[in-house]
């Protein structure tokens, strides 16, 4: 492994947000530096409200910091990027477009001819295995297909860096495991850079080629954990289970 | 944006809330001032229109003639016949009582109606049959059974105002949630009691709508049965101004109509507030 | 292998208060028309029309047609008077809605203004109308268009107010451009909203327009209604007002179809 030979892709240095919510400043994010390595799979975990899905609005350019600065490849980033893609929280599929029409959005907002989007939508709903849904409203669909056509419409786009906004929060247990190992598979085609928010410390050691821990609101980072255990993860392996144990102590609760 | 928001973060947090209180002002008072801006050059272009004989004052009168005839007609039976402020008592006579029938019949109705399968199904085929049509086509039927009395138009007022009432009612009180039932039933509570400790209290939102819109129903519909079948009111002076020719009673007229109807919607309101504080928390 | 069903007690009970219930409406209906036919005999006869003669006076009116037209005519007549206004309705109306829905300017300048012109009962424009326009054609359509234009302004801008933020920064992630922002986001999510003002503002037509056409019209509905009560006519008066509500039900039933149509992804739910 030469981990200290990686690239860094994304750099945040002391980013904080904070919000003046009835004449209180109230503080979501305080003074995160963090770098994002090329081709990293990067978990970011702490506890519920802990501003870990502001930190990814900041990124994607949703909003702005307070204070701090980030850096793409070594140029600013001061707006939202076409080389940074983004998979909701709450899914955010558009319900008035088919399957199809919501997985080629980016593409089209870019301005690519149809026939070259249809052939980028089609590669990425076959890929999450949505093959002969591409007509369906998101309505018709089940809470993991819906995920799946999410994922589908960040990777269409074609980013260099995937946010992902506790993307199987919604989940119930069984799709979310499957899930998990979906996104594993696609990550490991397609290799991309992917910063993953999660409060599930089993999901994050699964995921995770590092941790970010962030405490409890404001979120500040706590500790990083590079997790070293080969793939496919078996989350009951001794090794796995020590090191759920150990991050498990070290994070405040979620209120 | 960016560099302010950078600044801010080297102020402290006092000066940052006063800050963001000064910006927050700032936006409301400058688009208070374009409502106003709006407004006001409304009025100016009204004003200017007739006043250089861009229309004919035969057509249209200016502001200044609407609020000069405002004081005049508090006194002033003419052309119509009465006061303004009979013509105005007249005319939220027959409003609120149409209205208050509908909401004493309406939203029991409703209700009963919602929570009562059997009563739904007696009273939904008569409901549906009387829905569809406009309360303005009674007009003519009632003017023959009735007159062209209070209670005439009283009547007519009911029917726009019922029709709300009793859809909201009923759609209000089937929202009921199975929960609320179901430990009011692991409780022994009766059907009935039920009925009216959990399922009219839910209700209340849905009703709450559906009375503002039989008000707003009914105040419109007043005006036009004051037009087909009166000898006092509000509708009656406008179609007395119509037919002397006198644009500025017309439009007196249309503004205290409206302005009644705003009040009313702002005293529901109030009313709502009070009666349901706890949706707000 | 046909199995015999064992109900409970409770079951067939359910079963009998089930049967019950498919009769009672056409009880309730029975009763209806029966108290129609008792209303209508008797010292009533002149002003209480039997449900006989309001059928002798639609056959009457399908042979003489009234000012040229039958019922059928007079209905079209209101119906293409509602539909030419409400084209234009839409038209302006939605245009408005989304110019003050989304321009936060425009919302300030303009909103006021109209909601002062909404407040006023659409009918109460009438003798303003009339006295600018006579009682003619153009100024039938403009008390409707009056009837009809706050609905959907209102719906417009309340759909374009409430856009899910969580749409708006999926399209801030795609780098999407304003106008993108509101054509490819906010304006179809608005659709909903748009619709159900579509479907208010046509029953409020339909409502208008007979007010309009009693106030002064020369054929419609609103016209037969009132040439019925001038010349005592009270069948046709009640045979109008029938023919106003299964008309007016029709609309309804029909602006919900074609909204069906229109926004497919509304009829479809989840299973």
């Amino acid at each position: 492994m030469s981990m200290d030979e990686k690239k860094i892709r994304l750099r945040l240095e002391h980013i904080s947000q904070s919000y003046v919510v009835k004449n209180e400043v109230r503080c979501a994010v305080d003074d995160v530096t963090l770098d994002v390595y090329d081709n990293e799979f990067l978990v970011v975990l702490g506890p519920g409200h802990c501003g870990k899905s502001v930190l990814l609005n900041i990124i994607a350019g949703i909003e702005k910091p307070v204070a701090g600065q980030m850096f793409l490849d070594g140029g600013r980033l001061l707006k939202s990027d076409e080389r940074i893609g983004m998979v909701f929280q709450k899914l955010a599929l558009m319900p008035w477009k088919t399957v199809m029409a919501n997985v080629e959005f980016g593409p089209e907002v870019r301005g690519v001819a149809k026939g070259e989007r249809r052939a980028a939508a089609q590669k990425y709903i076959d890929l999450v295995g949505l093959t002969g849904f591409e007509k369906a409203y998101p309505n018709e669909l089940s809470g993991g297909m819906k995920q799946r056509v999410g994922i589908a419409r960040a990777y269409t786009n074609n980013p260099e860096i995937l946010l992902m906004d506790e993307p199987f929060g919604q989940l119930d247990a069984q799709t979310r495991y499957a899930m998990q190992e979906e996104i594993m598979k696609i990550w490991e085609m397609e290799k991309r850079t992917l910063v993953f928010v999660t409060n599930n410390i089993e999901e994050a050691v699964y995921l995770g080629d590092r941790i970010v821990l962030l405490t409890r609101c404001p979120g500040r980072v706590k500790q990083v954990y590079p997790i070293g255990l080969p793939r496919p993860r078996d989350t009951v392996d001794p090794q796995f289970l020590r090191i759920r144990k150990e991050i498990s102590q070290n994070t405040d609760l979620a209120l | 944006m960016g560099d302010i928001q950078e600044s801010a973060d080297r102020l402290g947090n006092a000066e940052r809330v006063a800050l963001d209180q000064g910006r927050k002002k700032k936006t409301t008072y400058f688009y208070m001032m374009l409502s106003i801006t709006g407004l006001l050059a409304f009025l100016v272009l009204w004003q200017f229109a007739v006043m250089t004989n861009l229309v004919s004052s035969r057509f249209l009168s200016t502001p200044l003639e609407v609020i000069n005839l405002f004081v005049v007609k508090l006194s002033d039976p003419f052309p119509d016949g009465e006061v303004l402020g009979i013509n105005i008592l007249s005319s939220l006579n027959v409003a609120l009582a149409g209205f208050g029938l509908a909401i004493v019949i309406g939203i029991p109705l409703g209700l009963f109606m919602g929570w009562y399968r059997g009563f739904d199904a007696f009273m939904r085929p008569i409901f549906e049959i009387v829905r569809p049509i406009p309360p303005v086509s009674w007009i003519p039927l009632t003017i023959v059974w009735l007159g062209i009395g209070l209670q005439a138009k009283a009547f007519i007022v009911f029917f726009s105002a019922f029709v709300p009432c009793l859809i909201n009612a009923y759609t209000g009180i089937r929202q009921t949630s199975q929960v609320l039932i179901n430990v009011a039933k692991t409780c022994g509570a009766s059907n009935f009691t039920i009925f009216y400790r959990i399922g009219i209290p839910s209700s209340f939102t849905m009703v709450f709508a559906g009375v503002r819109v039989a008000l707003g129903n009914s105040w419109a519909t007043l005006v036009a049965a004051e037009m087909l079948a009166a000898s006092s009111g509000l509708g009656y002076m406008i179609l007395m101004g119509r037919q002397f020719a006198r644009p500025d009673i017309i439009i007196l007229g249309i503004v205290v109509i409206g302005s009644i109807g705003v009040i009313f919607t702002f005293l529901l309101g109030r009313l709502e507030n009070r009666l349901l504080g706890w949706k707000r928390l | 292998m046909k199995e015999t069903p064992v109900l409970s007690s409770a079951e067939k009970k359910e079963l009998r208060l089930k049967r019950i219930y498919l009769l009672l409406p056409l009880l309730s209906l029975a009763l209806l028309f029966l108290l129609w036919i008792l209303a209508a005999t008797g010292t009533n006869k002149d002003s209480f029309p039997s449900p006989l003669a309001v059928w002798e006076r639609f056959l009457l009116i399908m042979k003489r047609p009234v000012k040229d037209y039958t019922i059928f005519g007079h209905v079209l007549q209101s119906l293409r008077r509602i539909f030419s206004t409400l084209v234009v309705a839409w038209i302006t109306g939605i245009s408005f809605g989304v110019l003050t829905g989304w321009n936060r300017k425009a919302d300030a300048l303009l909103s006021p203004l109209f909601t002062a012109f909404r407040s006023v009962p659409p009918l109460a424009w009438i003798p303003l109308i009339t006295i600018w326009f006579g009682t003619g054609e153009g100024s039938q359509m403009l008390i409707v268009y009056t009837g009809c234009i706050a609905s959907i302004v209102v719906n417009t801008q309340a759909g374009l107010k409430n856009v899910a933020k969580m749409y708006l920064d999926v399209g801030t992630v795609f780098n999407a451009s304003s106008r993108q922002m509101l054509f490819q986001i906010a304006i179809p999510s608005a659709l909903d909203a748009v619709f159900a003002g579509v479907r208010t503002s046509t029953s409020a037509a339909w409502m208008v327009v007979l007010a309009a056409e009693m106030l002064g019209g020369k054929s419609g509905v609103g016209f037969l209604i009132v040439r019925g009560m001038d010349s005592l006519d009270l069948p046709l008066v009640l045979m109008s007002m029938i023919f106003i509500g299964v008309v007016g039900a029709m609309l309804a039933v029909l602006t919900q179809i074609v909204e069906g149509v229109l926004c497919p992804w509304t009829r479809k739910k989840s299973a």
